[in-house]
């Protein structure tokens, strides 16, 4: 099932994120957080954080792309999701 | 359905009634092995453009289930098959997942190097290096348990990356690697485990899947997940086998003027097996349901279906021995090779205790 979103700006995704990350953690997150650091993703989690941004942006995140970094804060994942949505990934 | 139904029929018929001579022999046949691995059955969520059968999670389930039911040592390694395949797909970069995936779909056999004498649930503790040295990469390191590594001919390495983490393709004949046979393991004994050594073994640097240095944590979830998937499908498979020897013998063997079955305490027994039969295959037909939709739920249904998975089927062997009582206890015979083969699920790919806390973890955080 791929719900891929077509609204794809970067306020749009970082909307999205935030509130994905809101319900998930129950805990308000900033879009410049490092979420790591403040210890809200587990290995659990950041599986889930991959599938759920493949999903809903129609997008595959794979081989060099899959770096700690993409997924450090909110801002990181919204310019990874840009960038993939624009065909542009480093995989191409 | 009906390929689902041609590869069965190709499964039965390959293995026909020759597991338990598998399990006392401790070895699969090779050939076997590689007709399978050719017809792209061992790894079978490989999609088509990289010449796999581009299987659902659930078609493949069903596959790995029926496999399971067989013989679990072929089952395991088709599983470590899948999670190479898995770890290629998720980790390599385009030409790495054109070249190894159309390997593991054309008859090489792979197994997969995660645990070490020092790291077994607490796999941060691994030692294994990956270190760059000009054009190449140098592995050094210790596995242990390595499933099906007797067979493979290549043998995906985890290992530290600097401060991250890197899946290695190794050949399995690269000098510097050993490979050393577990002997007489308990359970899934024709499996083909084995202590892979690597001493300081040289590789090209695109040996190392998507150039390395990803999240350790995110390595091992991607590939433990499907592991937990395919043992869980696999502990449906024994449930069932065990299921279908029970049922039969208490059939057919009389004793006090009436069959084994019409005695109450040994139809209970069958009832218990009737119902564990439905909830692994019900868990795993949800955990895979979440996996084909996408669904951010599915890691956390993969820990809940092999740990459900594995209880049952290791609860289901011991009953599945009892009810045939010594007409099962043979070496070699299905229950018996259930029971050793399904306690070795309670303790891979996450111990029952890991899952538990993963499964506890993810309570505190969502309910």
């Amino acid at each position: 099932m791929t719900t891929a979103n077509p609204v794809t700006d970067a306020q749009t995704v970082e909307a999205e994120l935030l509130a994905f990350l809101t319900e998930r953690i129950k805990a308000p997150v900033r879009p410049d957080e490092d979420l790591f650091k403040a210890g809200l993703v587990s290995s659990m989690f950041a599986m889930q954080l991959v599938v759920h941004l493949e999903d809903t942006y129609d997008i595959e995140i794979v081989g060099p792309e899959l770096t700690l970094d993409h997924f450090r804060s909110v801002e990181a994942m919204t310019a990874l999701v840009l960038r993939l949505r624009e065909g542009t990934g480093a995989d191409e | 359905m009906s390929e689902v139904l041609d590869e069965l029929t190709f499964l039965d018929e390959l293995v026909g009634d020759r597991a338990g001579d598998w399990d006392v022999a401790g070895e699969l046949p090779a050939e076997l092995l590689r007709k399978l691995g050719a017809m792209g059955i061992l790894c079978a969520e490989v999609p088509s453009k990289f010449g796999g059968l581009g299987a659902s999670s659930l078609r493949n389930g069903e596959l790995t289930a029926h496999t399971g039911a067989l013989c679990s040592s072929l089952r395991s390694v088709m599983t470590s098959q899948g999670i190479a395949a898995t770890a290629v797909r998720r980790f390599g970069d385009r030409g790495q997942r054109q070249r190894y995936l159309a390997e593991l779909t054309g008859g090489r056999l792979a197994a997969v190097g995660f645990s070490e004498p020092g790291a077994g649930s607490d796999l941060a503790a691994m030692t294994t290096r990956v270190r760059p040295d000009g054009g190449s990469v140098v592995v050094t390191g210790e596995k242990r348990w390595v499933t099906g590594a007797r067979y493979a001919d290549l043998l995906l390495i985890l290992g530290r990356h600097g401060d991250d983490a890197a899946a290695v393709v190794v050949p399995a004949d690269t000098p510097g690697v050993r490979v050393e046979p577990v002997p007489a393991p308990m359970g899934c004994r024709a499996a083909g485990h084995a202590r892979v050594v690597l001493d300081d073994v040289r590789l090209p640097a695109d040996a190392v899947l998507g150039g390395g240095r990803q999240p350790l944590s995110l390595l091992f979830t991607t590939a433990l997940s499907y592991g937990r998937m395919s043992i869980a499908w696999g502990c449906a498979g024994i449930v069932r086998a065990c299921l279908r020897a029970a049922a039969a013998h208490a059939r057919e063997r009389e004793q006090s003027g009436k069959p084994l079955g019409e005695h109450q305490l040994v139809a209970g027994h069958l009832a218990d097996l009737y119902v564990a039969e439905e909830v692994v295959t019900q868990v795993c037909r949800h955990a895979s349901a979440l996996q084909d939709t996408g669904s951010p739920e599915q890691a956390v249904a993969a820990v809940l279906a092999k740990h459900v998975g594995a209880t049952h089927a290791a609860r289901a062997a011991a009953t599945a021995v009892q009810v045939l009582a010594s007409w099962g206890a043979g070496d070699g015979h299905v229950v018996a090779r259930a029971y050793r083969d399904a306690k070795l699920m309670e303790v891979i790919e996450g111990s029952n205790e890991i899952s538990r806390l993963v499964l506890a973890r993810h309570v505190l955080d969502n309910a």
